[in-house]
């Protein structure tokens, strides 16, 4: 299997969580039959940075570099990559739609206002992602030593755990 | 405290160790029910494990009062009044953290635990339970959303979709599997897109007025304590996370989903699978409370469901309500109307006007979206209602009307669901859908008694019904006791004071 693949396979479970949360802003438009653009519009310029910070959270996580399941390093990762997505979003969105490049008037306003709601979304995403990212590397671990790797570490921290407790 | 080696205690009513006098197997005595058999605690399981039968309370207890009630209420009295609701939602953390306890020290459900200390409490449950719950009125603010989106009346979605929860759930093999998994799902979707339609439409000033509306203690407007807004503010209080009995029924998801004790009672299942259900034992199980290998698996089960209330439950509940709180004060600036729609107390019409001022500000794609939460909210409340109400009735039949062990479970689950679809169905075509009009007072009175009835429950259960190394803390008495007072007093208060019970 090519390193490209088994990268893809990696960061899966992330970046399905991210651009879900983008369809989840254009998706339901497309099906109620509101407006084509903005709804394709926000699906991929929210949906892809999403996407894309997502499987680099998964990245991280897989290759150890991100405690297991911890709320607090979720929640410090969007809340960098969070504002920045929605600051891609805002200026992207209307340059798609023809409006040019701008960006929101009181910058660091927004940016402030994007990193606080980034912690419900760290919730959200860790929810998420904690759901899907074990199966689907047990699912792929027997042709992908990373992400048997990363469920052989659930299970030492889950046997680490059960010492402790 | 449980060793059969012991010399064997007299018995009374309070719970203490006994054994028979012949080699009998060591058992915790409880109340006027059989004796617990000791059995192994089993391991708890690594917090990373994030997902507990919390999701079902979540599921439960974001409705109307965090994307409707609380909103309305900061329209009309400002942010400040917020600090009732963090009273509201703490309170109510601390209630799962007590109702979870009993639940997984013994395997037993709370109605279980109320019925060893005087029966006719437990009575007094399952009575409450059938006249507040067989009405489907809640099934109407999400079906009613999802007829904006889709132009499908609400009563045809409303009764498909019961149908449909009657059929899933019959087919399941193991009906917790089936709904923590679809439930997860959906509340992972709930929580990640409220937060990103929070992002596309509040500001830094509706944000921060809310959250610094939390901590303003004390704040109580004149206006407040009127005739007209009091018993909403009670209602609204009493609404804030889960409320009426579904702290109660938690219990039983956490038995279900085999946390603590739990793990020695065998899981619902599926109507089609019920032949497959192991055999039901007549009581709970307890652990022996002198083994200090035994207390620190414990002290591991409780560490679990602590994270699971704090972070899942007081965390979503609260980001759900400042972000319906958010879209509310933006949406109210963006069209006055609003204020007025939402202030006036016509609940569709304010989300409808909600929704417009959204389409209005984001293209009419928010519009849809805040309809499609709603209808979202109603989705999870009703599949963890119907699914919790069966699963408290068919226990208490279970275990407590002769006879009833003649079936197994299963089958009083599914007795209990097809039967409140049947009738839900019956009323939704021709009937009134919230109850008749007559008793509405009271089924608004009972569900509120029952939490002050359930907080008394709990410190009766708990202190008297588990040995002492597991009873809770002073404090966490004095919480729960506190708890009693404030549904009881409020909910009195409101009813002799102003006639009103609560709205």
């Amino acid at each position: 299997m090519s390193n490209g693949k088994r990268l893809l396979e990696l960061v899966l479970p992330g970046a399905l969580t991210g651009f879900a949360a983008g369809v989840v802003a254009g998706g339901l438009a497309a099906v109620v039959g509101q407006p084509a653009g903005w709804a394709l519009a926000t699906m991929l310029t929210l949906g892809i940075p999403l996407a894309v910070f997502g499987g680099g959270y998964s990245w991280l996580l897989a290759t150890g570099r991100v405690r297991l399941g911890g709320f607090a390093p979720a929640a410090l990762y969007w809340l960098v990559a969070f504002p920045v997505a929605r600051l891609l979003h805002e200026a992207m969105v209307h340059l798609v739609l023809g409006g040019g490049f701008t960006l929101p008037d009181d910058i660091l306003g927004f940016l402030a206002y994007q990193g606080i709601v980034s912690a419900g979304f760290a919730i959200g995403f860790l929810w998420l992602h904690e759901r899907l990212a074990p199966r689907w590397w047990t699912r792929v671990g027997p042709n992908n030593p990373e992400a048997a790797a990363a469920v052989d570490r659930y299970l030492a921290h889950a046997r680490t755990i059960r010492r402790r407790a | 405290m449980v060793d059969s080696s012991n010399a064997p205690a007299t018995a009374s009513s309070s719970g203490e160790a006994v054994h028979g006098k012949v080699r009998a197997e060591p058992v915790w005595k409880a109340g006027g029910l059989d004796p617990m058999p000791i059995r192994k605690l089993p391991e708890a399981p690594p917090s990373i494990h994030l997902l507990g039968p919390t999701v079902f309370l979540v599921a439960l207890g974001v409705g109307m009062g965090e994307s409707y009630m609380w909103p309305r209420l900061v329209l009309v009295f400002g942010p400040e009044i917020r600090w009732l609701f963090l009273i509201g939602v703490t309170l109510q953390a601390v209630v799962m953290l007590e109702m979870a306890r009993y639940a997984m020290a013994t395997g037993e459900s709370i109605f279980s635990g109320a019925a060893r200390v005087f029966k006719p409490i437990m009575w007094f449950f399952f009575i409450t339970a059938i006249l507040v719950y067989i009405w489907p009125g809640h099934l109407s603010a999400g079906a009613a959303a999802f007829e904006e989106i889709t132009g499908i009346p609400w009563v045809v979605t409303a009764c498909v979709g019961l149908v449909l929860v009657g059929i899933v759930f019959s087919l399941a093999r193991v009906i917790y599997n089936l709904l923590e998994n679809l439930l997860a799902v959906l509340i992972g979707v709930l929580v990640i897109g409220t937060a990103v339609i929070a992002s596309l439409v509040g500001s830094w000033a509706d944000l921060g007025s809310t959250l610094a509306g939390m901590f303003h203690f004390g704040y109580f407007p004149s206006e407040a304590l009127s005739p007209t807004w009091f018993p909403i503010l009670v209602g609204s209080i009493a609404f804030a996370g889960p409320s009426g009995m579904q702290q109660m029924w938690y219990t039983l998801h956490l038995r279900d989903s085999g946390a603590g004790m739990g793990a020695h009672v065998p899981q619902i299942r599926g109507l089609r699978h019920a032949g497959k259900e192991e055999e039901m034992p007549a009581r709970g199980f307890m652990f022996d409370t002198s083994d200090a290998d035994e207390m620190k698996k414990w002290k591991g089960w409780r560490r679990w469901v602590t994270w699971d209330a704090m972070l899942l439950f007081w965390g979503i509940t609260m980001l759900v309500t400042i972000s319906f709180t958010v879209l509310a004060q933006a949406a109210a600036r963006e069209n006055p109307d609003v204020k007025t729609l939402i202030e006036g107390g016509d609940r569709d019409a304010a989300l409808s006007a909600m929704s417009d001022s959204f389409a209005a500000v984001g293209g009419s794609v928010l519009g849809s979206l805040f309809f499609g939460f709603i209808a979202l909210i109603g989705l999870n409340a009703t599949l963890g209602l119907f699914d919790s109400f069966s699963r408290g009735q068919a226990d208490m039949t279970y275990f407590f009307v002769p006879g009833a062990k003649r079936f197994k479970m299963s089958h009083l689950y599914a007795g209990f669901l097809w039967g409140v679809i049947t009738f839900g169905i019956l009323i939704l075509l021709f009937g009134p859908a919230d109850g008749p009009s007559g008793v509405l007072d009271t089924l608004a009175f009972l569900s509120t008694f029952a939490m002050g009835a359930y907080c008394v429950v709990l410190l009766l259960v708990n202190n008297r019904m588990l040995p002492k190394p597991i009873r809770p803390r002073w404090w966490t008495n004095m919480i729960i006791g506190f708890g009693a007072v404030f549904y009881l007093g409020m909910l009195f208060f409101s009813l002799f004071k102003f006639g009103v019970v609560v709205s």
